[in-house]
C-alpha cells in the first residue's frame, strides 16, 4: 500500500522536473477574514431589500415557491395553508433552537403532526427521524444563507438540524430572514473563510449543502424532470421581521 | 486608387494546385486596391499537414525555408485562415532552438495576414466595388475564426458589395470536416460532418458559398458537387474580384 | 469495453455513424447543450475572467501539489476523515475492498463518479460480494443496461425513453410506461430504499479544499446528498489533481462549472463533506475516506499532459466537437470520451491506446474555445500525434508518405514535378472537369466527395504573365 510519504514524494519528484507552464498564484485570501465577513455583513445590512429581489426572481427562475410574511406571527397560517395543498398531514423540521422559532408551537394547533428533530444523536433517534422524514411530505427548515445571485438557500448540518428534513420530504419549506441574505458568490466565499479561520469549529455538523431548486434530471431523452432523489419543490418564506442566524 | 503598400503572395499549396483562379482573384483585387504585389517564386507548402501530423522536425524544415522565401516582403497576404496561422502562431515555436531563425520567424509572423484581415487592417478598407450580384453564405474556417479570432472582416467585405446578400449560414462556426489528413484517415466521420454542414448550406438557399480558406473550399466544394448541388462554392476573393468568376 | 477494443476505431466510429436513434439522440442532447451553455455565459459578463482565473489557480495548485495534498490530508484527517494514498487502479478498488469486508458491506450505493468508472470498481466489487447500486439516473439505467456512459455527463444519453421503460420494466418485473416522468418516479421509489439500506455510499469529488479538508460535490439529484448521509462509512475516491487551495477558489470554479455542463448558475445541489458526523449530529457517515488516487496523472505533472490536468469534467468539450457529436462516447471505447477524453487515455493508459484516437480529431479548436479552464486540447493532440511518430507507433507507410511529402515541400523541383505527374495521371479519371472515382488510398475521398483536378497551369506557372499589372 502506498505511504503518504511515498506518493508525495513521486509527487515532487515530478514537480522538480519543471517550473509550470506559466506564472500562476491562486486567488487572494482575506487577510483578516472575520473582520471581512462583519464589513461584508453591515453592508448586507443595509442592502437586503433589493438582495431579497434579485433572491426572488433567482429563486422563481429554478422553480422554487418563493412567500413573504411579515412576522412570524403569520407564518403558521402559511405553512398550514402549504401543508394542505401538499396533502400533508405531517410534518418534519428542525429544532426549535437551530430555526430561532417553534414549529411544533406553530403548526399542532393546525392538526398536524410535527416531528421535530430529536434532541438526542442515539441510534433510535436517528432511525425514528429517518422514518419520519421518509414519511412526512413536508420538510420545514431555517436557513444559514439565502444566495441571491442564484437563488440558493444554504444549509449547514449540526444538532437539530439533521440532514435528511430538507433531503427527504417531496416539499422542502425554508424560513429566512433578512439577516440571511447574501449578495454573491464571492460573499459566500469570504463568510466560509472567516466560519473556517478558527478550524470551522463554528459550524456544527459535517455537511453545507448549497441548495438550488428541487433535485432535477434530464438523463433520459434529456427531457427535464424533478423530484429524482431529493424533493420535488422547494419553498422558500421571507419573514421580515425574523431575527438572525440562530 | 494609389497608395505605398506592397505585398507579397503566398500562394499555399493547395491554392497553387488546385485553386489558381483564387490566387488570380487576390492579385486583381488587390491591385484594384492600389497594392503593389510580387509573389516570390519557389513556394510550395507551409508545412502545417506535417505539424498537424505530428512530423514536427520535418514541419521546422519545411517552415525554415519559407521564412527565408518571404524575408525581403513588407506584407504577406495568404488566401487562407490555416496557412495564415501556421506562420503567424505555430512557425516561431517549430524554430525556437535556433534564436536568430525564432527571430526571423517572429517578423515573418508579424507581416502574415489572411486576404480579408489584410484589406480591412493593413489597407484600411471595408468596402471594395465589385460587379458579383447574388445571394451569398459564409462559413467561418476553423483556423481563421478560432485560430487568429476573425470573423467579422470577410462577413464586413462580403455585406458591402452592392449586389450581394449576405445570408447567415446556421452553424457558420462548426467545422466542415476538412481537418487536413483527417478527411482520408476517417473519411466516413469526416462525411457525416460535411453532410451537415452541407445541410446547413443549402438549408439558406443561397447561390453561393464563400469561404476563406482553400481545405474547406476542396471539402465543401467536393460535397456540393458529388451532390450536384446548384450551390456555388467561391473564394472571398473570388467574389471581391466579381468578373463572373 | 474490451470486446470493442478489438474493433478499429474507424469501424466502431462507421457503426456508430449509422445507428440512426443515436444519431438524432447526439444532435439534439449536443445541441441543447451548446445553447444552454452559449446562454448561461451570454449572460455573465465576469465569466471569461473567472475562466483565466480558473485556469491560473489550477496551474498554481500544481506548482505547489506536494503542500495543497499535505494539507488536504491534514485537515481531512483533522475533522476525523481517513486519507489513503493509491499508486494505481488496483491499488484503489483493493482499498475499497479492504474497507468492505472489514466493516461488513454488503451493499454500497454509488453517486455519479468517473474515478470510480475509471478503475472499474463495480466489477471488483460484484466480484468481491459487494452489490454496487448507482443511483444517479443515468448511471441507475447504464448499469441495468450493462454498459459504460457515453458521455461525461449525461450517461444515457443514448438510450431511447422506450429503452428505459423496457430496462426497469424488465429489471423491476413491472410494467412501465416510456414517460420520462413515469420512469423517474419509478427510480425514486427503487432506489430510496437501496439509500436507506446501503451499508456504505461510494462518491467522487469534484473538488477538495485543502484549506478546510472540505470534500466538495456538484450534483443535480440530491443522490450526492444520499450517499454522504444515510449509509454508515463514506468512500470518496478523487484524482489527486481535483485538489484546489481554498474556499475563495472554490467559489471561482463554482461560477462556471454548471454553466460549462449544462448552462445552470449553480447545480441544484452543491455538497460540501466536512469530515464524518460530528458529536451531536443526527445524521451523516461514522465514518469518511478519502481515497487519492494516482493512475497516471502524477507523471504527467511534469508530463506534456500537464493541462490536462486543470480538467472540470464538465463535458463542454464533447458537446462542440464535430466528431463527437457524431459518432458518441462508446465509439471511443475507453472510459473518457471526447477532446478531452482522448488526452485522459493517453495519461491513463499510455500513448499506444491512443494510437488511433489521437487522430479522431479535425483539429477545429471548439474545444478550446468552450473549456471553462483553456485547456489547449489540440495542441495536446498534436504532440501525442508527434510522440507516435518518434516512437515508431504510426504505420511504416505513413511515416514514408509524410517524409516524401516532406521532400517535395522542400524542393519546389520536386513540387512542380509531383504537379506534372498529377496532370497527368488524373487524365483518365476526370469526368466534367472533376475528379470522381480515384484509386488507392485516394479512393477514401472520393468515395463520398469530388475532387478538383490539379490545374492546368499552376498559380506559380501563370505568375509569369500575371506579373506585370
Amino acid at each position: 500500500m502506498t505511504t503518504r510519504a511515498e506518493f508525495l514524494g513521486r509527487v515532487r519528484a515530478e514537480m522538480a522536473k519543471t517550473d509550470g507552464l506559466f506564472p500562476a498564484a491562486p486567488s487572494p485570501r482575506p487577510g483578516n477574514p472575520r473582520e471581512a465577513a462583519e464589513t461584508v455583513r453591515r453592508q448586507l445590512a443595509e442592502r437586503w431589500p433589493q438582495a431579497l429581489d434579485r433572491f426572488r426572481v433567482e429563486f422563481e427562475r429554478v422553480a422554487g415557491v418563493f412567500h413573504r410574511v411579515p412576522s412570524l406571527v403569520e407564518l403558521p397560517a402559511l405553512l398550514a395553508r402549504v401543508a394542505a395543498e401538499k396533502g400533508a398531514r405531517e410534518v418534519v423540521g428542525w429544532e426549535a433552537r437551530a430555526m430561532g422559532w417553534n414549529l411544533s408551537a406553530a403548526l399542532t394547533p393546525y392538526g398536524l403532526t410535527v416531528h421535530p428533530a430529536p434532541a438526542g444523536d442515539g441510534d433510535e433517534d436517528r432511525r425514528r427521524h429517518r422514518e419520519d422524514a421518509a414519511r412526512a411530505p413536508l420538510g420545514v427548515t431555517g436557513v444559514d444563507w439565502a444566495l441571491a445571485e442564484t437563488g440558493t438557500l444554504i444549509l449547514a448540518s449540526g444538532p437539530g438540524r439533521p440532514r435528511s428534513t430538507s433531503l427527504l420530504p417531496d416539499t422542502h419549506v425554508a424560513v429566512f430572514g433578512p439577516a440571511h441574505l447574501v449578495e454573491s458568490l464571492e460573499q459566500v466565499g469570504l463568510l466560509l473563510e472567516a466560519l473556517h479561520a478558527d478550524g470551522g469549529e463554528a459550524i456544527r455538523g459535517g455537511m453545507i449543502n448549497f441548495i438550488t431548486g428541487p433535485s432535477r434530471t434530464a438523463d433520459i431523452e434529456l427531457t427535464l424532470t424533478r423530484g429524482v432523489h431529493g424533493p420535488k419543490e422547494v419553498h422558500a418564506v421571507f419573514v421580515d421581521a425574523l431575527d438572525g442566524p440562530a | 486608387m494609389k497608395s505605398d503598400v506592397k505585398a507579397s503572395i503566398m500562394i499555399t499549396c493547395l491554392g497553387d494546385l488546385f485553386f489558381p483562379e483564387v490566387g488570380v482573384a487576390m492579385v486583381t483585387v488587390l491591385r484594384r486596391l492600389g497594392v503593389a504585389v510580387d509573389f516570390p517564386g519557389g513556394q510550395t507548402c507551409c508545412g502545417m499537414p506535417l505539424y498537424n501530423s505530428g512530423y514536427h522536425d520535418e514541419a521546422a524544415r519545411v517552415a525554415e525555408r519559407t521564412v527565408r522565401l518571404f524575408e525581403a516582403a513588407e506584407h504577406v497576404v495568404v488566401p487562407s485562415g490555416s496557412c495564415a496561422w501556421m506562420v503567424k502562431t505555430e512557425y516561431p515555436g517549430l524554430l525556437m532552438n535556433d534564436p536568430a531563425l525564432k527571430a526571423a520567424a517572429e517578423s515573418l509572423a508579424a507581416r502574415t495576414r489572411e486576404l480579408s484581415q489584410f484589406i480591412v487592417e493593413v489597407l484600411g478598407v471595408t468596402r471594395v466595388e465589385s460587379d458579383f450580384s447574388g445571394s451569398v453564405t459564409y462559413h467561418d474556417s476553423c483556423h481563421l475564426l478560432r485560430g487568429l479570432g476573425e470573423s467579422r472582416a470577410p462577413r464586413t467585405l462580403l455585406r458591402n458589395i452592392a449586389g450581394v446578400e449576405l445570408v447567415e449560414l446556421p452553424g457558420a462556426d462548426e467545422c466542415c470536416g476538412f481537418g487536413g489528413s483527417f478527411s482520408v484517415r476517417l473519411p466516413e466521420v469526416s462525411t457525416a460532418i460535411l453532410d451537415k454542414k452541407l445541410g446547413n448550406v443549402e438549408g439558406t438557399g443561397a447561390g453561393c458559398l464563400a469561404a476563406c480558406d482553400a481545405g474547406c473550399l476542396m471539402q465543401m466544394g467536393g460535397g456540393l458537387s458529388r451532390r450536384a448541388s446548384r450551390v456555388r462554392p467561391l473564394h472571398l476573393a473570388q467574389i471581391l474580384a466579381g468578373g463572373r468568376p | 469495453m474490451s470486446e470493442l477494443l478489438r474493433t478499429p476505431f474507424p469501424e466502431r466510429a462507421g457503426a456508430a455513424l449509422k445507428d440512426a436513434f443515436l444519431q438524432q439522440a447526439l444532435t439534439i442532447a449536443t445541441t441543447k447543450f451548446i445553447d444552454m451553455r452559449r446562454a448561461a455565459f451570454e449572460g455573465f459578463p465576469q465569466g471569461d475572467a473567472l475562466r483565466d482565473r480558473a485556469r491560473g489557480i489550477k496551474e498554481a495548485t500544481l506548482q505547489r501539489l506536494d503542500h495543497y495534498l499535505g494539507q488536504l490530508a491534514d485537515n481531512v484527517e483533522r475533522l476525523g476523515g481517513h486519507v489513503h494514498w493509491a499508486g494505481g487502479a488496483e491499488e484503489a478498488r483493493e482499498i475499497v475492498l479492504r474497507l468492505c469486508r472489514d466493516r461488513g458491506v454488503k451493499m454500497a450505493v454509488k453517486s455519479k463518479s468517473m474515478a470510480t468508472e475509471e478503475i472499474d470498481l463495480n466489477e471488483a466489487l460484484e466480484a468481491a460480494g459487494v452489490t454496487p447500486i448507482e443511483t444517479d439516473l443515468g448511471e441507475y439505467i447504464i448499469q441495468l443496461a450493462h454498459e459504460k456512459p457515453s458521455h461525461i455527463i449525461a450517461p444515457a444519453i443514448h438510450k431511447t425513453k422506450g429503452q428505459v421503460a423496457e430496462l426497469f420494466s424488465r429489471a423491476l418485473d413491472g410494467d412501465f410506461a416510456a414517460d420520462p416522468e413515469v420512469l423517474t418516479a419509478v427510480a425514486r421509489k427503487v432506489l430510496r430504499q437501496k439509500f436507506l439500506q446501503a451499508d456504505m455510499g461510494i462518491t467522487g469529488a469534484n473538488f477538495a479544499v485543502a484549506d478546510t479538508g472540505t470534500l466538495v460535490l456538484v450534483t443535480n439529484e440530491g443522490n450526492g446528498r444520499m450517499v454522504t448521509s444515510l449509509p454508515r462509512i463514506h468512500v470518496a475516491v478523487m484524482g489527486m489533481e481535483k485538489v484546489i487551495p481554498s474556499m475563495t477558489d472554490l467559489m471561482v470554479f463554482l461560477a462556471i462549472l454548471a454553466r460549462s455542463a449544462t448552462g445552470q448558475k449553480l447545480s441544484s445541489y452543491t455538497t460540501l463533506v466536512r469530515g464524518p458526523r460530528r458529536l451531536g449530529e443526527l445524521e451523516g457517515p461514522e465514518e469518511l475516506h478519502l481515497i487519492l488516487m494516482d493512475n497516471g496523472r502524477v507523471r504527467q505533472v511534469a508530463g506534456p499532459l500537464r493541462e490536462a490536468l486543470y480538467c472540470l469534467r464538465c463535458g463542454a468539450c464533447l458537446n462542440v466537437c464535430p466528431v463527437y457529436r457524431q459518432i458518441g462516447g462508446h465509439a471511443y471505447g475507453y472510459t473518457y470520451p471526447g477532446p478531452i477524453g482522448i488526452l485522459l487515455t493517453a495519461m491513463l493508459k499510455g500513448d499506444r491506446s491512443v494510437k488511433e484516437l489521437a487522430h479522431a480529431s479535425s483539429l477545429c479548436g471548439a474545444c478550446k474555445d468552450v473549456c471553462p479552464v483553456r485547456i489547449d486540447i489540440p495542441r495536446m493532440l498534436v504532440e501525442l500525434r508527434e510522440g507516435l511518430d518518434r516512437g515508431r507507433i504510426a504505420p511504416w507507410s505513413e511515416r514514408m508518405v509524410f517524409r516524401a511529402a516532406r521532400r517535395g515541400m522542400q524542393s519546389p523541383a520536386l513540387f512542380r514535378l509531383g504537379a506534372r505527374l498529377g496532370r497527368v495521371l488524373q487524365r483518365p479519371f476526370l469526368r466534367a472537369g472533376r475528379l470522381r472515382r480515384l484509386p488507392l488510398f485516394f479512393g477514401k475521398w472520393t468515395a463520398t466527395r469530388d475532387l478538383p483536378p490539379v490545374a492546368a497551369r499552376t498559380f506559380s506557372e501563370r505568375w509569369r504573365e500575371l506579373e506585370k499589372p
